[in-house]
């Protein structure tokens, strides 16, 4: 298989990721744009396993890592925003900011 | 009080490293041959340097104990006469900054070194001066003492440069051997250091600041006028003597100019209706009376002086002060009287009117008869200055004499003999009263030292019958005045307004000065204040521009950053 699709769509999932990051004022989709930019990372690393072959598929060992770490960091990200709620009564970064 | 007394203690151990230092110095009189230093005269002027180069001439050693004993003694006075001031500390320690100057200037061989001295005690005067200045006299009398001795610091730098121009050292010592070959710009020397003598010593037409620093507290007109600041004048005159003595116009300056104001400054004390006032015209006098001495060729007899009218000077200061202190005045006709209620001040002072008179066995009769006989020495005309200048400048140095012995008999009459002054209704008798040992004290150390100091001096019998005469007809006129009942305190109005000499200094140099002020103002403020203002105004701009940027909006700075990264990636890799 070629690389260039899987390449093509981690990089189409981390510009959505980077845009929802800039340009969402919901703190529950920053969060969400966060996680597809690590997504694309991930696909990114299985991908170029896959291409390399490498005997001992690092790639892919590393994929379980950061797997388990994103569930860690969204659990940890959606407990700030729910206290956060409970504080403010919003979730927008911007009236949160204010 | 224990606080008072730290300020005391401190220049006490200034005064113990001077004295171990000194008085092993006193009795020497040749000192070339134990001097090597940076004297070695060059063709070229070196550089200016600071290097402290201490030494002692002989008689400097006498100036500098004189300056930290009158400081220590003063220290001592002020604890009780100003301790209650709240601004007693900068007082006591600008003192003892005082007197370092006064050691800088006779300390060294090193002129730069004794110019810092010299502006140091510029300024700490003019601190002094200015003690209490939330009363406008001190404030006015500050900024004339500072700005007249502006004029003789000004005179003393071109000196020095001119000696080191034309002898390629700036070393008392080196100027000495470079000038054994022969003197040069003898009269220019002479010309500026005489302008930094007669600024500095209260000198004709220089004079008037010295009268007008009587607002500062009495202790510090007694430092200033007995030991350091006017002293300075003097002991230049006399240590730079060797530069100038060949210069007959330098010479013949000199000693109209002291002429001239012997004379003036016992006629303004004479009639001067204030104590305090009346002491400083007293020292202008006997200021002038050494440098009379000088002019004649007798340094040695001009310090000597010097040292004794330091100390009677400073008795009588002193003295004033704590009869001010107990009347609430200095005027004298708020005296009168205070014999009986002051003993100790009053039989003090006595000693140091008798030595301002020039009394036997006081140290002022022996040293102003040495003064006198220098004079007289000099009209045979081997002395450089002209056989007749001599003689005129005996002859007033006798009427002074005369003058000075009426004017000490008067004071000393108003103040502690005669009818209780018209000025004191407001103090009942028994409110006057004798002050505290640590005013006291000190005027029984200096009166006592008023006797000491005569001890191996110098008598020539000829001018000391003379001086004794004259001072004792003086004396005796004004006691006879008194004892007939003619009031003492009535005299011509050109006098009393002393001769109107302060005009030029209080109207005419102000007008002159005012608007030559405004313009550099108006300069300042339009040619030179636009760069700083400028540079303000523009950073003012930028920096309003860049604050644009900083929204607080934590997305649009990480957007910044995703854009600069996109940025840095497409320059670093693509377009590679």
């Amino acid at each position: 298989m070629s690389l260039l699709y899987p390449l093509l769509l981690s990089s189409a999932l981390f510009g959505i990721g980077v845009y929802g990051v800039l340009a969402r004022r919901n703190a529950v989709l920053v969060l969400l744009g966060v996680e597809l930019m690590l997504n694309s990372v991930t696909l990114n690393l299985v991908a170029f396993d896959a291409w390399f072959a490498d005997a001992l598929h690092t790639g892919q060992v590393l994929t379980l890592f950061t797997i388990a770490l994103a569930a860690a960091e969204i659990g940890l990200g959606l407990a700030i925003v729910l206290a956060l709620f409970r504080a403010v009564r919003t979730v927008d970064v911007d009236e949160v900011g204010r | 009080m224990s606080r008072r007394w730290g300020y005391v203690g401190l220049t006490a151990v200034l005064a113990v490293v001077v004295a171990v230092w000194a008085v092993p110095e006193v009795m020497r009189h040749g000192y070339f041959g134990r001097y090597v230093g940076a004297s070695r005269p060059g063709v070229d002027p070196p550089l200016p340097s600071l290097s402290p180069d201490l030494f002692l001439f002989p008689q400097a050693a006498q100036i500098v104990l004189l300056a930290v004993g009158v400081g220590l003694l003063v220290q001592i006075y002020s604890t009780a006469y100003l301790g209650r001031h709240p601004r007693y500390r900068s007082y006591a320690l600008v003192i003892v900054l005082f007197l370092l100057g006064m050691i800088a200037v006779v300390g060294t061989t090193n002129l730069w070194v004794l110019l810092v001295g010299w502006e140091v005690m510029g300024l700490c005067s003019y601190l002094l001066i200015g003690h209490e200045w939330e009363t406008a006299p001190a404030r006015t009398g500050a900024a004339k003492a500072f700005l007249v001795t502006r004029v003789a610091d000004l005179g003393l730098v071109m000196a020095i440069i001119v000696i080191g121009e034309t002898y390629g050292t700036y070393d008392i010592v080196g100027a000495q051997v470079a000038q054994a070959d022969g003197t040069r710009h003898a009269t220019l020397i002479g010309l500026l250091v005489l302008v930094a003598v007669i600024g500095k010593s209260a000198q004709f037409p220089l004079h008037t600041w010295l009268p007008d620093a009587m607002p500062g507290p009495t202790p510090i007109t007694a430092l200033i006028h007995a030991a350091t600041m006017v002293a300075a004048g003097v002991y230049l005159a006399s240590r730079l003597f060797f530069l100038y003595a060949d210069s007959q116009l330098v010479l013949t300056l000199m000693a109209g100019g002291a002429a001239v104001t012997m004379l003036m400054g016992a006629l303004f004390a004479l009639t001067s209706s204030d104590l305090k006032r009346a002491l400083a015209w007293s020292t202008v006098s006997q200021l002038a009376l050494m440098l009379a001495a000088v002019a004649a060729g007798g340094a040695e007899a001009g310090l000597d002086h010097l040292v004794s009218h330091g100390v009677f000077k400073a008795l009588l200061f002193l003295g004033c002060g704590c009869v001010m202190l107990a009347v609430g005045s200095s005027a004298l006709s708020a005296m009168g009287g205070l014999r009986r209620s002051m003993p100790v001040t009053f039989w003090t002072m006595t000693i140091g009117f008798a030595a301002l008179a020039g009394l036997v066995p006081t140290a002022g009769f022996f040293t102003k008869d040495s003064v006198l006989h220098a004079i007289e020495v000099a009209t045979d005309g081997d002395h450089g200055l002209a056989p007749g200048v001599a003689r005129a400048l005996l002859v007033v140095a006798l009427v002074t004499t005369f003058v000075t012995a009426a004017y000490a008999t008067r004071l000393w009459v108003l103040t502690f003999l005669g009818p209780v002054g018209a000025d004191r209704a407001d103090r009942a008798d028994h409110e006057v009263r004798e002050q505290p040992p640590a005013m006291t004290g000190p005027l029984v150390v200096l009166a006592v030292a008023t006797f000491a100091l005569s001890v191996g001096q110098p008598l020539h019998l000829g001018t000391g019958l003379l001086s004794t005469a004259v001072a004792g007809a003086g004396v005796a006129t004004v006691l006879l005045l008194a004892r007939r009942g003619s009031a003492l305190d009535r005299s011509p109005a050109p006098l009393t307004s002393e001769l109107w000499l302060d005009r030029p200094f209080s109207r005419w140099v102000p007008a002159a000065a005012a608007p030559l002020a405004r313009g550099v103002v108006d300069l300042d403020r339009d040619a030179v204040d636009v760069y700083p203002r400028g540079g303000a105004a523009l950073v003012a701009v930028v920096s309003r521009g860049l604050g644009l940027a900083q929204t607080r909006n934590v997305q649009r700075y990480a957007t910044v950053l995703a854009v600069g990264v996109v940025v840095i990636v497409v320059v670093g890799v693509v377009l590679r």
